[in-house]
């Protein structure tokens, strides 16, 4: 072309040129190449201006100014356009037209350009007044125009107002940022960075360019450097993260086409794609992306921080470093910092790389800079036998059991590297990112963050929600495997095959421990409870925890109650630091009922020792093998049906009858089965039926109503409802016609079962007829226990009384009558003496625990003993 | 269309899930919630301490489906969270009247 072409399109051109090559990854310094050709268009347009000329410029010097982000020459895509028309007197008459003139073809375009018309005066008082206005302003770059004008700005806000208000600015600007940090540091930020506010994000470093201008009369960023701010690889280190956080940023803009600063879940997975993230190491490439920007924006974060930090000390206290005071050998702290005190004495005892952040855990005070710098340059100093070298294990140990502070010791050596270099096993995990909603946190950040909750809980004031924790944490013996469980629960989650990230973390944590020279109890302990990190909360949101025979299970797998409470702690721990998704009132509520239940069962029960573990798996196998002929699945099952009691407590012979009974029950409500013996006169009878309430005072009262004499009996129910009732009973007086008395009892049986037979009638009568036999005999009073306190699953009703003819029928009348359903009773009699106990629910199958509800128990029984004996006086 | 509320034991919810995914519903709301009906809270004793249960965790399913797959869906839910113990829930099942897809303005059925 000829012509020459207006500025306007010559931007545009310029424009889609240079996102171009940016798209294809051919341009790494877009937002100072698109800062270039915005100020090309700017002097363009206003050496071509019409409007200019006219304006005087020799009357009324005046300059075009850029501001903001665009000042700083890092104009991202879709940013707004930040530029002051600055007059040095008042403002001419001809501005408005200038402005056409200039800024209406980019609004046009539709690029975001805010611009302001101010006089030189009302700029330096606005920037006094107002501390946002002076922020702009700090970051002013001159486009064109009058230069000197320029200068005469900067100038005045110099002497004008940083130099009277450079105190009152820098606190404001801290605050602000505090505000911004709390604002943006809430968990979504997390998941969904915002790369201009966030923590780390642009604006902390714009902060710390912004405190430089004011503190330091910082004029370009790597005057950071030049002033001694930055250390030359920090500030290396700076500008890489800044590069990448911006071209994150500009990708962000392009891809949404707006001027959008949150990285949404929606971009994340193309932004890693464009930027040439691939699937590697069994991470996908967004995962790698969102490692990569974390550790990026962090370090941001961090040296924001440090600079705040000192620039507010520098400011009160006005001092440059002062003489130290020595706190170790090699170590001294100053300016209420950790420093070595020479490079060399590290040389000589490299222990000190270690030392130093011991102290900084037990002295509260952070390293200095300087210190942090001098640990990542002596790394090469920690060799395999510094890794075992008792010292520094104890140093270790100290850092690990040290109270939180406002910093965090542990990252600040995950930040050095130390870490890392101590324990090589640990590199995986650092910026690991789980690409979910529910995971927050890197696997190295929820670590440390799992291991201050459980510091939290060991320092939590007892009136806290988190009381009850800490209560758990008092009791436990050896704490500190739990804290070193928390710091490891997760390190296997760096493996390529996540597959199992709990199980590869035991075996992660064997070799570390075991390098370390743990005793082997320990290596035990710190190893099961990485391996079962998962357990407690699965169990407690995945399988019925009402089930007694879940929590025996529970309980058998956890194997003692230090266990399970370090366990315990270790799961909410763990839950809470992943983000509000895995942790929350309902969960709390449904774990804490687990662990009160396997708690329980571990205290009380036999059920769950390893021992009654073994007994039973003897005799599964012994049944087993009696009823080969029987397919195995289907015996599995009838065992997974069978009580955890039940196993313990029968033998595997009458197990193996109980099978076949309950092969031989098919569709019936019940099957008879006498057998004699132990001696000549008892038999053992045993009813296998479909379980109903009052079933078993059903089968006690057709025994008295046949004459059996019940010595003991049994119940069992499985869990499919099918009842095994076993009764001891003395042998039918005439033995001749006995076969006869059993077939009596099965008719009874039917006939009541059925409701055809009124037991109740039928044995009143009987037990009038007795009454004329009735013995006066002096006797104990009656005691009636209602103990709910030794199952979480049922209440136990003991019952120490005489025996009578009918007894057992009336008691389990009178409990069936209170709506109760008896699961397990063992009815044994010594002379005349009975110890009754059953274990009951109710008809809804929960326990009867309500006062009301034991009141009326005890009262009905007290009142079946006292009327239906023979001796009763109501009788 | 109808909706159709159930509230079922936590453990459960994968089971229900996977029935009515099955049946070909296609979305649903699941959310953690507490309350008590017969089976109520307890208290339980740690170390002398007591420590109040008063609302039993459930979850809470909504599913909107055509009418003429309401009664599928009862089934399909009342037969997959069933435990037979107390607690296993209830479901309820309401008329609905309008439902909006808000992308799309759609009504009805085809909003479902």
């Amino acid at each position: 072309m000829s012509q020459p072409q207006f500025p306007i399109s010559l931007l545009q051109e310029q424009r889609q040129q240079l996102l171009a090559r940016f798209v294809k990854g051919e341009e790494p310094h877009f937002l100072e190449r698109h800062t270039e050709i915005l100020d090309d268009y700017f002097r363009e347009s206003f050496a071509g201006s019409t409007v200019g000329p006219r304006m005087r410029v020799e009357k009324n010097p005046y300059a075009i100014i850029a501001l903001g982000g665009y000042g700083r020459k890092e104009q991202c895509l879709h940013s707004d356009v930040d530029v002051l028309l600055l007059f040095k007197k008042k403002i001419a008459d001809e501005a408005k037209a200038l402005v056409r003139e200039i800024f209406y073809p980019l609004w046009d375009m539709g690029l975001q350009v805010a611009h302001a018309t101010r006089s030189l005066k009302e700029c330096a008082t606005l920037a006094s007044q107002d501390f946002e206005v002076l922020t702009s302003l700090l970051d002013a770059r001159f486009l064109c125009g009058i230069s000197s004008l320029y200068s005469e700005l900067m100038g005045r806000l110099r002497d004008k107002v940083l130099r009277r208000q450079g105190g009152a600015y820098l606190a404001w600007l801290a605050e602000r940022n505090r505000e911004r940090h709390s604002r943006y540091g809430d968990s979504t930020y997390l998941l969904e960075p915002n790369l201009k506010e966030g923590l780390g994000g642009l604006r902390d470093y714009h902060a710390m360019l912004w405190m430089g201008r004011a503190a330091y009369q910082i004029a370009e960023p790597r005057d950071l450097e030049f002033s001694g701010h930055l250390s030359h690889d920090d500030f290396e280190s700076l500008c890489e993260a800044l590069s990448f956080v911006k071209t994150v940023r500009n990708w962000l803009h392009h891809l949404s086409g707006r001027k959008c600063d949150q990285l949404y879940f929606e971009y994340q997975v193309r932004l890693a794609e464009n930027l040439g993230y691939r699937q590697e190491n069994g991470q996908r490439a967004v995962e790698g992306f969102l490692g990569d920007l974390h550790g990026q924006m962090e370090f941001l974060k961090r040296q924001h921080l440090m600079f705040l930090k000192r620039a507010i000390t520098a400011k009160k206290s006005g001092r440059k470093k002062g003489p130290g005071r020595t706190v170790a050998a090699g170590i001294e702290t100053v300016r209420d910092a950790l420093d070595f005190e020479s490079p060399e004495a590290i040389l000589q005892n490299p222990h000190l790389l270690i030392k130093i952040f011991e102290k900084s855990a037990v002295l509260g005070q952070p390293l200095a800079v300087g210190a942090s710098r001098l640990v990542k340059e002596f790394l090469y100093l920690v060799d395999e036998r510094f890794q075992k070298s008792p010292a520094v294990i104890k140093s270790l140990k100290r850092i690990l059991s040290a109270s939180p502070h406002t910093f965090n010791v542990l990252n600040e050596m995950f930040t050095t590297g130390l870490m890392t270099g101590l324990i090589p096993e640990m590199k995986g995990i650092v910026n690991r990112i789980q690409y979910d909603e529910y995971h927050l946190y890197p696997v190295d950040k929820h670590s440390l963050r799992t291991l201050q909750m459980l510091k939290g809980f060991r320092d939590a004031p007892l009136d806290e929600p988190d009381a009850f924790y800490a209560k758990i944490y008092k009791e436990i013996g050896n704490p500190e495997l739990l804290l070193w469980a928390g710091l490891f629960h997760d390190v296997g989650k760096g493996e390529q095959d996540q597959a199992d990230h709990a199980r590869q973390g035991e075996q992660i944590v064997r070799r570390v421990f075991s390098r370390m020279g743990f005793p082997q109890e320990d290596i035990e302990t710190i190893s099961f409870l990485v391996r079962e990190h998962l357990f407690l909360i699965h169990t407690a949101t995945r399988r019925d925890i009402n089930d007694e025979k879940i929590v025996v299970q529970s309980a058998r797998h956890v194997g003692d109650t230090e266990r399970l409470k370090m366990l315990y702690l270790l799961t909410v721990a763990d839950s809470k630091a992943t983000g509000p998704k895995a942790w929350n009132d309902w969960k709390a509520t449904l774990l804490k009922e687990l662990f009160f239940k396997i708690h329980h069962m571990l205290q009380e029960g036999v059920l769950a020792t390893r021992a009654a573990a073994d007994l039973v798996e003897k005799k599964r196998k012994e049944v087993f093998q009696r009823w080969a002929s029987m397919p195995e699945s289907t015996l599995q099952t009838l065992f997974e049906q069978m009580s955890t009691r039940y196993l313990l407590h029968t033998t595997s012979e009458e197990m193996v009858r109980h099978v076949g009974l309950y092969q031989r029950l098919g569709p019936a409500p019940f099957v008879l089965d006498v057998q004699r013996g132990p001696q000549e006169n008892y038999r053992t009878v045993t009813v296998c039926a479909r379980d109903f309430p009052g079933l078993f005072s059903t089968i006690a009262g057709v025994f008295t109503l046949n004459n059996l004499d019940i010595l003991s009996a049994q119940i069992n129910t499985w869990r499919n409802h099918i009842a095994l009732d076993i009764f001891r009973v003395k042998a039918p007086p005439d033995t001749l016609f006995e076969a006869n008395v059993w077939d009596q009892v099965n008719k009874d049986l039917s006939a009541a079962s059925q409701g055809e037979l009124n037991l109740s009638a039928a044995l009143d009568q009987k037990v009038r007829a007795h009454q004329s036999l009735g013995r006066k005999l002096p006797r104990q009073p009656d005691k009636i226990i209602v103990d709910n306190e030794s199952s979480d699953f049922f209440t136990i009703i003991e019952i120490f009384t005489h025996d009578f003819p009918g007894l057992l029928y009336r008691i389990t009348n009178s409990l069936f009558q209170c709506r109760l359903d008896v699961w397990v009773a063992k009815i044994a009699t010594k002379a005349d003496q009975v110890v009754d106990v059953f274990y009951v629910r109710d008809f809804d199958g929960q326990k009867v625990d309500s006062p009301e509800q034991v009141t009326a128990v005890e009262e009905a029984i007290k009142h079946m003993l006292a009327n239906g004996s023979p001796e009763g006086p109501g009788s | 269309m109808k909706k159709i509320e159930a509230i079922i034991k936590p453990f459960k919810l994968d089971d229900v899930k996977e029935g009515l995914t099955e049946l070909g519903v296609q979305g649903m709301t699941v959310s953690e919630v507490k309350g008590f009906g017969r089976q109520r809270g307890h208290t339980e004793i740690y170390r002398g301490a007591e420590y109040k249960v008063d609302f039993v965790p459930k979850v809470k399913l909504e599913v909107v489906v055509d009418s003429e797959l309401a009664p599928q869906v009862v089934e399909v839910i009342a037969q997959k969270a069933k435990t037979g113990a107390l607690g296993d829930g209830k479901i309820f099942v309401s008329s609905l009247e309008e439902v909006i897809r808000i992308r799309t303005g759609e009504k009805g059925k085809q909003a479902i």
